[in-house]
């Protein structure tokens, strides 16, 4: 007992027992609120007794002990008051033992059935005259063996608040006379559930807590499992406690893997099911098993369960049972008839017989004004007409749904679905742009080929094509008076001045042809411009973009190359060795630079992060090759420093050299980023990675990531942050803007092969290669 | 929080009587969620070493029985204060004897396993 703190230990012993206290105390004297003053009592006396006297062989008996004594003490003034002075000094004198008797009756009767006594105080807590706040508070605090600043902390509320709860609820229980008893007959099951709807609650509480600011929050999820286990201990024939208890441990059993490593929330399907707790799984299925053995008809509580339990047993999502979840929920919506659950159905139903089912469901409950104001009504549906392909509905119920939600993380989900769609709904825009255009062309040059020797023949003739309507006229006006040598400039101006473009469509082609021009030359004859010489002027100034980039600019070329083969200006094929590029999910698109300019200028950011960020972007070099510098692997006066692991040096520039002396300071070993705080005792890093100055530990890269996302939040106009991986790849971009060669970019960024520069191919999250 | 409880050998011998206590003990504790995972060990077992790649497996030598873990239990409790008491209650059934108690670090236990 050396080590721990006495406080500490009666707050341990008292959380251990004190169900059995108060609910033994409320039969020896029907009050409640008495009851938990008296147990009171006695931790007030065990805090003031074992620091000196040493901390009770037994202590939870010794705290029963005393606070039967106060009980007693209680009772026998009472009896006292009663009688009456007269009354009473008679009595002493003719019967001193009397009262005594009594007492003693009591008590021995109190060490029999405690843990019916725990039930009955249970029922008690969570009786109807009360409030469900009231509720949650009175029986965190008597069963729970919860301090009011620890429920307090747990909901968000001043203690004062819950204090005041408590307090209110006692009385309530004591006006209503509320009998301590378990009920039976029909009342029995109505307040049963009261109790399970309590006890969900609590745990309920701790699982929607994501913000992970105060650990007292998520330790509600334990709490509620454990007085779910009590419960089921003390009605071992209530299937639905049995229910309840599984759903809890098998929620409880995601915990690990259902928040990503800056809080984010991840959803069932993208967990890494490695992270599952496979314990408490197991709990969960034997609780299930349990209720099965309970008998009667399938409840609320056992059909959730069972749910939980088909994903648990699905080794990846793809191993689902759909089709028996969609049945589970089928016969929960019948005892359960709530909207959510509905709309829970709904999911299930698209996932086992595809996302029209769903949506047809989801679809009937968006009129319900239960469901008015949940964010998971437009996420659902939005998920739905994605699949569906419906991108700019899904992208509009999205946002949606990112616009109602409270917590920050799920909006960044959300709003990053929302931009994921746009892109979608645009490249499917696009693509049947360019479809349309390619058949219109095809279907142009076919009708044109009989025609085409004509025109020739009229041009050389000198004859003015007057009679042709419209844009022919122009074009053939031209090729005329060019002797068909039509120059690049000039065929860029008639292609993008044709009627019936959008002005969209004429800023994104002229970027393309304007590139077009400034490498080979506005006067050069477009017949001349071969298709080798395209190809390099792309790679040298699109070589680096995003796929998506490429790729619309791909698209404007060949758009241009058709337009000008058909009327004999350009060879054919002139965009023929560009390829298509992957656009991978989640491609990255370069930070704008004047935000990143404003982030430099900050004037409160502190020196590690400044430096760090500073020196990503101008070594565009991966995040995790920075952060395994070392202080001794830096070349100051060279710039640069050595990634020993890659045996590549990496380069920067003037503002990274002006911030890194002060940053190192007077090390002259150890890692160059260091962590906020030392390492706890069970995380002890090896010895590279731990400074020897300090004691500290090297910056991780999920920290050193969070950091950047923190700060860059509110310049990303998705809400989330950017991630140093897309710091990296911006400034490839910049540098690609401004003209650098992909050999040029692929020696400064240690990128291995243009073709990951190409694509944008993510960098795989380094494997714990730090902290 | 999680803790491992370990025995050392040496300890007496179990008869009918604290067998059948200790039962009851761990189908309680079981019962309330607190026990997750119990079992006795085998004396000594297996020995593996792993060096410079290349891994042995010998049958020993191993430390003297009495040092030797024979028993562990790991536990759900909400405070180390709470794992002690527990323990402590397992002692009294047992008698005799010496082990230890280590807290299992979860995820929530991991630096910058969370924003703070």
């Amino acid at each position: 007992m050396t080590s721990l703190d006495s406080h500490r230990v009666v707050d341990a012993v008292w959380k251990m027992e004190s169900a059995r206290i108060v609910a033994g105390l409320v039969r020896m004297i029907g009050d409640v609120g008495l009851a938990e003053e008296l147990a009171q009592d006695a931790v007030l006396a065990a805090l003031e007794q074992w620091p000196e006297a040493g901390v009770p062989d037994n202590p939870g008996a010794w705290l029963m002990a005393v606070a039967k004594r106060r009980a007693v003490d209680h009772l026998r003034r009472e009896e006292r008051r009663d009688r009456g002075q007269e009354l009473l000094a008679r009595d002493l004198a003719t019967r001193p033992d009397e009262g005594e008797r009594d007492v003693d009756e009591v008590v021995d009767a109190l060490d029999g059935e405690v843990g019916d006594d725990v039930l009955r105080l249970m029922f008690v807590s969570c009786h109807p005259v009360l409030s469900t706040e009231a509720r949650v508070a009175l029986t965190l605090r008597l069963i729970g063996g919860l301090r009011t600043d620890e429920i307090a902390r747990a909901f968000l509320v001043s203690e004062s608040a819950v204090a005041q709860r408590i307090v209110r609820a006692k009385r309530a229980l004591a006006d209503a006379n509320v009998p301590f008893e378990v009920p039976s007959g029909p009342e029995r099951a109505a307040r049963m559930s009261s109790v399970l709807e309590v006890v969900y609650l609590v745990f309920n509480e701790g699982y929607s807590a994501t913000a992970g600011d105060d650990l007292m929050r998520p330790s509600l999820c334990l709490e509620a499992l454990r007085l779910g286990r009590v419960l089921a201990e003390l009605a071992p024939d209530e299937a639905e406690v049995h229910g309840l208890v599984a759903l809890m441990e098998l929620q409880q059993s995601r915990s690990a893997a259902r928040t990503g490593p800056s809080g984010e929330p991840v959803v069932l399907h993208e967990q890494n099911r490695g992270r599952w707790d496979p314990l408490l799984i197991r709990r969960g299925f034997a609780a299930l098993l349990r209720a099965r053995q309970a008998g009667g008809p399938l409840g609320p509580y056992v059909l959730q369960a069972a749910i939980a339990a088909c994903h648990a047993r699905a080794a990846t999502p793809e191993e689902t049972d759909w089709p028996q979840i969609a049945a589970l929920y089928e016969a929960l919506v019948r005892v359960l008839p709530t909207p959510v659950v509905q709309l829970n159905r709904a999911v299930a139903l698209a996932m086992a017989h595809g996302p029209r089912a769903g949506l047809t469901l989801v679809d009937a409950l968006t009129g319900e004004p239960a469901l008015k104001g949940y964010h998971l009504l437009p996420a659902v549906r939005g998920d739905m007409l994605a699949r569906l392909g419906r991108h700019d509905e899904a992208r509009t119920e999205f946002e949606r749904a990112a616009s109602l939600t409270r917590n920050t993380a799920e909006r960044a989900v959300l709003l990053r679905r929302a931009a994921t769609c746009a892109q979608e709904a645009q490249d499917a825009a696009r693509e049947a742009r360019e479809a349309r255009e390619a058949r219109e062309g095809r279907e142009g040059r076919e009708a044109r080929e009989g025609r085409e020797a004509r025109e020739g023949r009229e041009a050389r003739e000198g004859r003015n094509e007057a009679a042709e309507a419209g844009v022919g006229r122009d074009e053939v006006a031209e090729a005329g008076a060019t002797g068909g040598d039509v120059t690049l400039g000039r065929a860029m101006t008639l292609f993008l001045t044709r009627p019936g473009l959008s002005a969209d469509t004429v800023r994104s082609y002229n970027q393309t042809l304007t590139r077009l021009c400034r490498h080979l030359g506005e006067d050069v004859p477009l017949r001349d411009v071969t298709s080798h010489r395209v190809a390099e002027v792309f790679a040298a100034t699109w070589g680096t973009a995003a796929g998506a980039t490429w790729n619309r600019h791909r698209a404007a070329l060949r758009s241009f190359a058709a337009w000008a083969a058909e009327r004999g200006w350009a060879a054919a094929g002139l965009a023929a060795p560009l390829d298509r590029r992957p656009e991978p999910r989640g491609r990255i698109r370069p930070i704008d630079r004047s935000l990143l300019e404003s982030l430099w200028q900050r004037p409160d950011l502190p020196p590690r992060e400044r430096t760090l960020w500073l020196l990503l972007y101008e070594s565009a070099a991966p995040a995790e090759w920075a952060l395994s510098l070392n202080v001794d692997d830096l070349d100051l006066p060279g710039m640069r420093g050595e990634v020993k692991a890659r045996g590549h040096w990496l380069r920067w520039q003037s503002g990274t050299a002006a911030l890194l002396p002060l940053l190192v300071g007077d090390r002259r070993r150890g890692p160059l980023f260091l962590a906020d705080r030392r390492p706890g005792p069970g995380r002890r890093p090896a010895a590279a990675d731990l400074c020897p100055h300090t004691g500290r530990g090297r910056l991780s890269y999920e920290r050193a990531e969070y950091l950047f996302k923190r700060a860059t939040a509110e310049l990303d106009p998705e809400g989330g942050g950017y991630t140093l991986h897309r710091l990296r790849h911006s400034r490839l971009a910049h540098l690609g803007e401004d003209g650098w060669s992909a050999p040029m970019l692929m020696s400064l960024s240690g990128h291995a092969s243009a073709r990951t520069l190409h694509g944008f191919v993510r960098v795989p999250r380094p494997a714990d290669t730090v902290a | 929080m999680r803790f491992l409880m370990t025995t050392k050998g040496g300890s007496r011998t179990p008869d009918a009587e604290m067998m059948a206590e200790m039962g009851a003990f761990i189908e309680e504790m079981t019962r309330t969620g607190v026990l997750l995972a119990t079992g006795g060990l085998e004396p000594g077992g297996l020995r593996m070493i792993s060096s410079g790649g290349e891994i042995t497996v010998t049958d020993g030598p191993f430390t003297e029985a009495k040092e030797a873990i024979v028993s562990f239990a790991l536990i759900e409790a909400r405070s180390r204060e709470e794992a002690v008491e527990l323990a402590r209650r397992f002692w009294k059934i047992v008698g005799d004897g010496e082990g230890s108690i280590q807290q299992v670090f979860g995820p929530e236990d991991a630096p910058g396993g969370g924003p703070r």
